[in-house]
């Protein structure tokens, strides 16, 4: 949650690897048994709270709902057009690419990154499902698959929290966008730093 | 991350918290209130040149 890495370069790679282990075993977690408890809501008790339309979570395939796992609505300002290139930035289970692949419709495209193959297989089948297409790519945030100037509107949900080095995050956002393009993101920020102890734990820092 | 995005190169930056957010289990809650965590809604946009 914190936007300066609290520890020398030395010590801060092997802990990075650490939490990205955590992070994929989490949401993965969250994906293939969404009955189980987390330390955030989730599901579609989640999705209602943050106002999805209750037209998309019954349209959408039962399962990309159950394993929701967002911090909030991107979509309630990204106003997304007909025909324009969208990037979810860690798609996960689909539910983001799959309300963003409706809104830009056929002439349009979604791509999902994410940081886990399996959550990327998922998502494209849960899209397909839900009667759309999204490609997702498996890729870090801080070294995002996608050419330069590529996409017109970056969506997230909860994801750029998780990463050590935000800076390079939000350089890359700006690198794959379109001139003129925007983002609408959601996220955890903290107004206090977290403590050496937090950082160093990977399931807080995970959750 | 709001100056971060302005850093970056974004303008017209904005931030609205999100209404609502919560960790579900009590122990965490109690954390990120002491931390002030809060769910951040974003939106900005890369100059057009």
């Amino acid at each position: 949650m914190t936007d300066v890495a609290l520890l020398p370069a030395d010590e801060q790679a092997p802990l990075e690897g650490v939490i990205k282990g955590e992070v994929l075993r989490m949401y993965q977690e969250v994906a293939e048994h969404p009955e189980g408890e987390f330390h955030f809501y989730h599901g579609r008790q989640a999705a209602e709270l943050f106002g999805y339309e209750p037209e998309w979570l019954d349209r959408a395939l039962p399962g990309a709902v159950a394993s929701f796992a967002g911090v909030g609505n991107p979509h309630l300002r990204s106003a997304l057009q007909p025909g324009e290139a969208v990037l979810d930035l860690g798609s996960g289970a689909g539910l983001d690419s799959i309300i963003a692949a409706w809104q830009v419709g056929p002439t349009g495209r979604v791509i999902g990154v994410d940081l886990n193959p399996t959550m990327c297989r998922k998502a494209e089948a849960h899209a397909a499902a839900s009667g759309v297409r999204m490609a997702c790519h498996e890729g870090r945030m801080e070294d995002i698959p996608l050419p330069d100037a590529s996409v017109d509107v970056v969506i997230s949900n909860g994801v750029i929290n998780l990463s050590f080095r935000k800076r390079t995050v939000f350089r890359e956002l700006f690198r794959v966008l379109k001139p003129g393009g925007r983002l609408s993101i959601t996220d955890i920020v903290s107004a206090k730093q977290l403590s050496q102890s937090i950082v160093n734990d990977p399931k807080l820092w995970a959750s | 991350m709001f100056v971060l995005l302005e850093d970056a190169g974004f303008q017209r930056v904005r931030s609205t918290v999100v209404p609502g957010f919560a960790f579900r289990k009590a122990s965490t809650r109690d954390a990120a209130e002491a931390y002030g965590v809060k769910a951040v809604l974003f939106t900005a946009q890369k100059p057009a040149t």
